[in-house]
C-alpha cells in the first residue's frame, strides 16, 4: 500500500471546479428560466410566437448553457457516485472512454492503489 | 463495593473463523475517577491477561487508545466511566479498520497515507541565521490542526474511506492543511500532487462524520475545503495563501 500511495496522481480539480460552476449556472439559470416563462408576458402561445422566441440568440444561448450545465452536472455526478461505490476501474474503462471522454484524462480516474481497476 | 460492567469485543486472529462477533463481560471495581482505560488495565491484570489494547500517554495526547466506546469514538484514557450511560460499558475497536487483535487496530495504511502527504515543513529560501518569524495571525491559523493526535477516529468514521480504501482520509488531509496553511512553508507545488486528486481532497463530500468523531473537537472537513480552494488558487493564480 505504501509504495502505491506515494505514486502521485494529479487531476480532478477541473472536474470538481466545473461541478460547482455548473451548479451555480443551474440554480441561477433555472430560476431565471422559470421566472421569465411564468411571470413575463411573452405573447400569445402560438407556433409562430414560440418559434420566433426559440430562434432568438438569447434564448438559444440560455437554453444551450442550461442543457450543457445540466448534462455535465448530471454525468459527472453519476460518475462520482459510481466512484464512491468502488467502481474506479469500471468508471475509467467504460465511462471515461465514452460519454465523458471530453472531460476525461487518465489521471482523473487513475485506479486506486487498493488494486481495484 | 460498587462495580462497573464491561462488555469487550474480542478478536483472535488465530482462532477459527466464527460467525458474529464475540463479546466478553467483565466486572470491575468502580470508583468515581475510573476511566475506561483503567478498567481495561484491571481486566488485563486480574481477569484476562490475553486482552490486547493499545495505550501510551494516558493523558489524551498520543491518540493510541482511540476506541469505539458505547457507540461513540472516544479516547479510553479520557473517558470517565461515570459519564457513560447504560447497564454496561461496551468497548469495541474502531470500526472499518483491519484488526490485529481484540482492540488493537492495524494502522499501517493510516500512517502510510500520513507519510504520503509529506508531513513536514519545506523551505526553498536560504536558511536564516535566527528563527523564522511568524505573525500572531499566521500562528493562530495553526491552532486547530496542530492539536491533531493522529488517533484515527476521523479516518475510521469517514464513509468515503469505507468506499475507497485508497482515499487519503481526513487525518492525512488535515496534516496537509497544517503545513499548507503555515506561513513558513514554501512547498509550492511540491506537496500538491499528493492530495490534488480524486484519492485526495476531491473525494471528500463534506459528510462531516470526522468532525463529529474527533475526540479533540477539530474540524478536518473545514481544512479539506480550504485545501480545495487553495489548490484552485495555486494552480490558477500561482498562490495559495
Amino acid at each position: 500500500m505504501r509504495q502505491e500511495l506515494i505514486q502521485e496522481h494529479q487531476g480532478g480539480m477541473w472536474l470538481w471546479l466545473l461541478q460547482r460552476v455548473t451548479a451555480v449556472v443551474l440554480v441561477v439559470g433555472l430560476a431565471v428560466h422559470l421566472i421569465v416563462l411564468h411571470a413575463f408576458n411573452l405573447g400569445e402561445l402560438t407556433f409562430d410566437n414560440v418559434a420566433a422566441r426559440v430562434a432568438s440568440w438569447f434564448f438559444a444561448a440560455v437554453d444551450l448553457s442550461l442543457l450543457g450545465a445540466g448534462l455535465f452536472h448530471a454525468l459527472n455526478g453519476t460518475r462520482m457516485v459510481l466512484l464512491d461505490y468502488g467502481f474506479s476501474g469500471e468508471v475509467a474503462r467504460c465511462w471515461g472512454r465514452s460519454s465523458g471522454w471530453w472531460v476525461w484524462r487518465p489521471s482523473d480516474t487513475a485506479p486506486g492503489p487498493s488494486g481495484r481497476g | 463495593m460498587p462495580e462497573a460492567r464491561f462488555r469487550v469485543k474480542r478478536y483472535d486472529p488465530e482462532a477459527p473463523v466464527m460467525i458474529g462477533a464475540r463479546y466478553d463481560e467483565f466486572t470491575v471495581p468502580y470508583e468515581s475517577s475510573l476511566t475506561v482505560l483503567e478498567g481495561l488495565f484491571y481486566i488485563q491484570e486480574h481477569l484476562d491477561g490475553s486482552l490486547a489494547f493499545r495505550y501510551c500517554c494516558r493523558a489524551a495526547v498520543c491518540g493510541s487508545c482511540a476506541m469505539y466506546i458505547n457507540g461513540t469514538y472516544r479516547l479510553a484514557c479520557q473517558t470517565n466511566v461515570r459519564h457513560l450511560h447504560g447497564d454496561a460499558i461496551t468497548v469495541e475497536p474502531m470500526p472499518h479498520i483491519p484488526l490485529v487483535k481484540d482492540l488493537v487496530s492495524d494502522m499501517t495504511d493510516f500512517f502510510a497515507k500520513y507519510e504520503a502527504i509529506k508531513p513536514y515543513l519545506m523551505r526553498n529560501s536560504k536558511t536564516p541565521d535566527a528563527e523564522i518569524p511568524q505573525s500572531e495571525a499566521d500562528r493562530k491559523k495553526l491552532d486547530m490542526p496542530i492539536d491533531c493526535i493522529m488517533c484515527g477516529c476521523c479516518y475510521s468514521s469517514c464513509p468515503s474511506v469505507w468506499g475507497e480504501g485508497s482515499y487519503l482520509g481526513p487525518a492525512a488531509l488535515l496534516k496537509a492543511y497544517r503545513f499548507e496553511v503555515d506561513s513558513r512553508d514554501e512547498a509550492g507545488k511540491t506537496r500538491l500532487p499528493s492530495f490534488d486528486n480524486e484519492r485526495g481532497i476531491y473525494r471528500c463530500h463534506t459528510i462531516t462524520n470526522c468532525v463529529e468523531a474527533c475526540p479533540k473537537e477539530l474540524n478536518p472537513t473545514e481544512a479539506i475545503q480550504w485545501l480545495k480552494g487553495a489548490t484552485v488558487r495555486r494552480r490558477l493564480l500561482g498562490r495559495a495563501k
